[in-house]
């Protein structure tokens, strides 16, 4: 099943990126190029066999952990992705840790007097921003934060490694992590508002008031994780969705993530580095929505049951 | 069934009115009646009289919003009309506890049943986990679950309708309360398992001298089990009881006619059901007068027009609302099962 999934994205992203207009010899060799020169080379990598001949050298290279080598900058893909990728995780991780951090208290409070002054206040909120796309937000706030007040390290091309100087990274982080935990936020918070309110009208949290435990214990003890399950699914596409989406953010501020890098190899038509980092990012998403299944699972006995 | 000398439940005038859209609904209207410590009362009516309503007022439970509650319930000595959440938390599992009508809908589906019966206890008793554990399969054995230890892992999903009624049970119980209130507890359950389970908390309430308020709609089931019967129509309390004189000598014709809408084993194979003609009032259109009488063969112009306010009949603690009572007589036919 993941490997099928796998295979016809593999697929897939090998013949689109070869429809894609444009050269690779003149990005190599210029404009000025020889029409027998660019021949010669479009020979030498390989680019003149069908298609499914070169699909299929790739894909067997790839199955045997070979990425290839850039045509462009003649580097292994796998390098330049294992250079990138830690920035999108990174990005991913703390994003995600302040969406979730701020939706489920929010959430909790929205749910336990729907429609009261707080809930209006929330779900205003939250569907404000859910109309602000990420772009806007990240060039807002990089008016404001790096601009207006100045500080230091949240502008364009400040981020340096984590292992390099963890403090600059992490400043340097701040601004991309708020603009994609925003739409984290927005959409967990939606999702777990109208479930938590479900929850609420169900028998068995009368029952538990009826134990004369906390209204606190309730939610996090008895309404929180039949709640749930909708967040986790949703959390699972959307951190997919980071995992490759995340790229606009990276590109306005040029962190050099995969989104970034993947940007680029696209303009420069890098067929190899395109290719490894759709896979990447494909098997990573799938990868991501089975952990969420499984997370899912255990979460709520009842559906594996059924 | 001899009850103490001692009131553990005064409820005075007690109305519910929910706010709808169509106007306020009195779901129910000035219910007053007195419970003694270790007494079994029974609450009977159709669907829709008022009675789960009238026991989740009792333990303060009801929803927090749009609702409206006015006179006073005095348990074992709280006041549970207007009180705060955190006042009524006290008094919940400890003094009160509920069995719910519905054991499918009634557990946290997620958790495990063991975790739901520790969780009071903890929470309440303060007890350490471990204890709270052995106190728990004690609990799941006193409620008749076999293999108690391997049950307290299970998930509610894993257990019958008669399983989990007796979880819930267990989790009712387990703080000791004073005052269950046992709302349809058979109603969701298969034929063979309700006599079953009322037979457990017959037995229970015997051995851990609790009062009890059972609801039902199902005479058969007070019968035998009560000392004492309120029968509700439309929110308010029509007669009250003992459970024998309201069997043999009830005066308000809907009482009657309840009786006789039950099946006795006594009747001939075959016998039509008596049905009650009409339904239940709409209780957000109630006229001023008596609420059966639309209902009613005996109903005169009075009755259309004037409330009848409760009143006493011939033995204490027995009385009626009805403009046109029956006779009193001792002679009634009416016989359940």
């Amino acid at each position: 099943m993941l490997l099928g999934i796998v295979f016809i994205i593999s697929v897939g992203s090998f013949y689109l990126i070869h429809l894609l207009p444009g050269n690779i010899t003149t990005v190599i060799e210029g404009p000025g190029a020889s029409p027998s020169n660019q021949a010669k080379l479009y020979k030498l990598l390989g680019l003149n066999k069908p298609l499914f001949q070169q699909y299929f050298i790739w894909i067997s290279n790839v199955l045997r952990g070979n990425l290839g080598t850039s045509f462009i900058s003649q580097t292994s893909v796998a390098s330049t992705i294992r250079a990138a990728l830690p920035i999108d995780l990174e990005m991913m991780f703390l994003s995600q840790v302040v969406a979730f951090a701020t939706a489920i208290p929010l959430a909790m409070r929205s749910a336990r007097k729907p429609d009261g002054w707080l809930d209006r206040i929330f779900s205003a909120g939250s569907f404000t921003l859910l109309s602000v796309p990420s772009f806007i937000v990240i060039v807002l706030l990089v008016l404001f934060v790096s601009v207006k007040l100045g500080v230091p390290h949240t502008g364009p091309s400040s981020y340096a490694p984590f292992n390099q100087d963890w403090i600059v990274n992490l400043e340097s982080m701040g601004l991309p992590t708020i603009a994609l935990a925003i739409g984290s936020f927005v959409v967990y918070f939606r999702v777990l508002r109208s479930d938590l309110i479900a929850t609420l009208q169900e028998e068995f949290i009368t029952m538990a008031r009826s134990k004369g435990i906390s209204q606190r214990r309730i939610m996090w003890r008895h309404a929180f994780r039949p709640s749930s399950v909708a967040l986790l699914g949703t959390a699972g596409v959307n951190i997919g969705g980071l995992l490759a989406g995340g790229f606009i953010v990276q590109y306005l501020l040029n962190i050099p993530g995969l989104g970034y890098t993947l940007i680029q190899a696209i303009n420069e038509s890098d067929y190899l580095l395109v290719q490894g980092i759709v896979l990447v990012v494909s098997v990573g998403v799938v990868l991501i929505n089975f952990i969420f299944d499984f997370v899912i699972n255990i979460v709520d006995p009842r559906i594996s049951r059924e | 069934m001899s009850p103490d000398n001692e009131k553990l439940l005064v409820v005075e005038n007690l109305a519910t009115t929910f706010s709808t859209a169509g106007g306020p609904l009195p779901a129910v209207g000035g219910v007053s009646f007195e419970l003694m410590a270790n007494e079994t009362i029974g609450v009977v009516g159709e669907s829709g009289s008022g009675k789960t309503v009238l026991t989740r007022t009792i333990m303060g439970l009801q929803q927090r919003t749009n609702v409206n509650v006015t006179g006073s319930v005095l348990l074992d000595g709280h006041q549970m009309v207007g009180a705060s959440e955190q006042e009524k938390r006290a008094v919940w599992g400890t003094e009160v506890a509920m069995i719910f009508q519905d054991p499918m809908t009634s557990l946290n589906p997620v958790m495990r049943v063991g975790k739901q019966i520790d969780e009071a206890l903890r929470v309440r008793l303060g007890m350490s986990r471990a204890d709270a554990k052995v106190r728990a399969i004690e609990l799941l054995e006193l409620v008749g679950i076999p293999s108690p230890e391997h049950r307290y892992q299970s998930y509610p999903g894993q257990l019958s309708g008669g399983m989990r009624q007796r979880v819930v049970i267990a989790i009712a119980l387990a703080c000791s309360p004073k005052l269950l209130l046992a709302d349809e507890p058979t109603t969701g359950l298969d034929v063979t398992i309700q006599a079953q389970i009322l037979n457990l908390l017959d037995d229970l309430k015997e051995r851990l001298h609790m009062s009890v308020i059972l609801v039902t709609h199902d005479l058969g089931v007070v019968a035998t089990r009560t000392s004492r019967i309120i029968v509700m129509y439309a929110g308010r309390i029509v007669e009250i009881g003992s459970t024998r004189e309201v069997f043999s000598a009830h005066r308000m014709p809907y009482t009657r006619a309840l009786l006789e809408s039950s099946p006795k084993v006594t009747n001939d194979p075959h016998t039509r059901l008596v049905t009650i003609p009409g339904r239940p009032p709409n209780l957000l259109k109630l006229s001023d007068g008596c609420s059966f009488a639309p209902r009613c063969s005996f109903a005169t112009d009075q009755c259309h027009k004037e409330r009848p306010e409760l009143q006493d009949a011939d033995e204490p603690g027995h009385a009626f609302a009805c403009w046109n009572p029956l006779p009193a007589t001792r002679k009634r036919t009416v016989k359940t099962t």
